[in-house]
């Protein structure tokens, strides 16, 4: 598959929209203004690739190292900021968190504080998808240490069973060491090295692939998506993905991509100059907002308990 | 009016709602099978697609409904045993009850889960249980506990309409209970205590099975104590003022209870009572309840644990002599 000049700086772009949304989170952390996030550096090929693929009305499900999927989703970053920053404005009204964004016009249907407990749901919007024959997909991220709950094991069989249209994208963000919150660990969490391994013993199709080229999980995620829209039911990606913060890393995709497009001369110092000012413009934007939003009421504290007026 | 089962209503309210609304989907284990008689006969009139069998995974059949919810569906999800629920706590207790309040409003999760609880049939510990006080103690689900075919009709019906979380408790015994049951639909609101029996001497208040025991202690005690029976029928939310309303009649308080006594219905209803109708009291409230132990498999062992009109009556003596 060859990606039109357009694609390829599009997918370069919504790298740069990452990376440059979770260094201004990174900043305003230093800074004091707010508390840790668990930010996604490394891992912007893998979302940048299935944001690009997915419609509005597809749905994500995403983990507790959310904001690269949910920027790639599509979702609004001046209250996506304002909700890491807790407040009224946010995508939440500032009772989720980082950790628990939900944008549902944007399709991005959950950010989830529990490993692996988004992946169910995901099954949920699959089978709502199903059930409409909207050929709407579902995509469900999760990591490595997650791919070992219950819950994931559980969701794999369940999708093959009912046939659903969802894509299971784990990245393993401990490719060659094994680790665990950051950490080196003394056993084992996974008795095996590929995730995907694990699609055949549910009778899905499974592959895995390296996390820091954004075409290649252009190509795969492409084909998983296209499977899921005709019918033809689940698939598992695994991506290994490097965690890295600046671009010094030979698995930073970001990177990687630049020197490609470079090369081919489909991106120039120019034009990527200007991609990231612009970027760094909409995240300075977002900033400004989120700092300059109220916070929310006391009496909201009591508020959404249960749903008021819905349907 | 014609009478039918409590199994044979819970089926009705599903009927209804599934004709009502195409969005309204069922799945569990084995929810297509005709010997499970609350749902016998909806695949073979809505199909496969809408009642579908579940591979016996709470946590993940669970998941999927909260997800169908958020997703725009009404998901009404089975659990053929309360007690299953617990290898699916994060889904229920996490997911399902705390999205709503954690996204501000932006989502909501119309879903009912009916689980089937109850003791009484010598199934032992992981097969009897009640919990519907695990479930009222956590914020954002709404726990309703029909006693009669009648309410259960109209209570499904409601939880199915209604744009929360409902855990719905269905107890296993009472499943070939009749009573009158209109055949058109309807609903029995949220909130509000079903007043069985009045009387002026003390209040029973119990919900589910409970509710037939402190009737039948209510008629042995006719002629001597004159027994009021409250059923709120939801737990979450909590008719306070019937309660307190009765209480301040009778001035007395007895709470039936098949769940676990400690931090649960029979200790909620008890507090509502000394915090809000304490100067209506003229004795000490007592709680009928489970004594805080896993139902024993031993049918004597088991009658000795669970609640029954006997040892109401004796609770009543108690608090009126």
């Amino acid at each position: 598959m060859k990606l039109k000049k357009e694609q390829q700086l599009s997918l370069y772009r919504a790298m740069v929209r990452i990376r440059t949304f979770e260094n201004g989170v990174r900043r305003l952390t230093d800074e004091g203004k707010i508390g840790h996030v668990s930010l996604s550096g490394g891992g912007e090929a893998v979302a940048a690739a299935v944001g690009t693929h997915l419609n509005r009305g597809d749905q994500i499900g995403s983990t507790h190292r959310p904001l690269g999927h949910l920027v790639a989703k599509g979702c609004d970053l001046k209250h996506m900021m304002a909700e890491i920053a807790g407040k009224a404005t946010g995508t939440n009204r500032g009772k989720g968190g980082a950790y628990h964004i939900f944008s549902p016009e944007a399709g991005a249907l959950g950010a989830n504080g529990i490993v692996g407990g988004s992946v169910p749901m995901c099954a949920g919007y699959a089978l709502a998808n199903q059930l409409r024959g909207d050929g709407h997909v579902s995509v469900s991220y999760f990591g490595e240490g997650a791919s070992n709950q219950g819950g994931v094991q559980e969701t794999l069989n369940l999708a093959a069973c009912w046939k659903l249209p969802v894509v299971f994208v784990c990245e393993n963000s401990s490719p060659v060491v094994q680790t665990m919150l950051g950490h080196e660990i003394d056993y084992p969490q996974l008795s095996i090295d590929d995730v995907s391994a694990r699609a055949s013993a549910y009778g899905m199709l499974g592959s895995s692939h390296p996390g820091w080229d954004v075409e290649e999980a252009f190509k795969a995620v492409g084909e998983a998506v296209e499977r899921a829209r005709k019918g033809e039911g689940p698939t598992l990606l695994e991506f290994k993905v490097h965690r890295v913060e600046g671009e010094e890393s030979e698995h930073c995709p970001i990177r990687c991509y630049r020197e490609k497009l470079m090369k081919l001369g489909v991106l120039t110092e120019k034009l990527d100059r200007e991609i990231r000012d612009r970027e760094a413009a909409a995240v300075k934007e977002a900033i400004d907002f989120a700092v300059g939003s109220p916070e929310p009421e006391l009496v909201d504290a009591y508020k959404n308990i249960f749903a008021e007026g819905a349907r | 009016m014609r009478e039918i089962t409590y199994a044979e209503a819970i089926n009705e309210a599903h009927r209804f709602t599934m004709r009502e609304n195409p969005e309204v989907i069922l799945f569990g284990e084995n929810v297509s099978s005709n010997w499970r008689a609350a749902t016998k006969g909806l695949k073979e009139e809505f199909g496969r697609e809408r009642v579908r069998d579940a591979p016996i995974t709470e946590t993940a059949f669970i998941g999927a409904g909260v997800g169908a919810a958020i997703a725009g569906m009404r998901p009404i999800v089975e659990l053929m045993l309360v007690d299953f629920s617990l290898v699916a706590m994060d889904q229920v207790l996490n997911q399902m009850a705390k999205t709503t309040y954690m996204t501000g409003g932006s989502v909501n999760v119309p879903m009912v889960l009916r689980v089937i609880y109850g003791a009484g049939g010598g199934n032992a510990a992981t097969h009897s249980e009640s919990l519907y006080g695990l479930y009222a103690h956590m914020p954002g689900m709404k726990i309703v506990v029909p006693s009669t075919p009648y309410d259960a009709k109209g209570l499904l019906i409601t939880a199915v309409h209604d744009p929360n979380p409902v855990v719905f408790f269905e107890h296993r015994l009472l499943y070939s209970a009749r009573g009158h049951v209109p055949e058109e639909p309807y609903e029995v609101p949220f909130g509000v205590a079903n007043l069985v029996r009045e009387g002026s001497d003390v209040t029973v208040v119990a919900v589910g099975k409970m509710v037939g025991e402190a009737v039948k202690a209510a008629d042995e005690l006719k002629g001597r104590v004159s027994v009021e029976v409250l059923d709120p029928r939801t737990l979450v939310p909590l008719d306070e003022e019937a309660i307190l309303r009765s209480v301040q009649k009778t001035g007395r308080l007895v709470v039936v209870d098949e769940d676990y006594e400690r931090c649960g219905f029979s200790a909620e209803v008890a507090a509502v009572a000394a915090e809000k109708g304490f100067h209506s009291l003229k004795a000490p409230v007592s709680r009928v309840a489970n004594p805080n132990v896993p139902i024993p498999f031993n049918r004597e062992l088991e009658r000795h644990v669970l609640p029954d009109a006997e040892k109401i009556v004796r609770a009543i003596k108690g608090v009126v002599k």
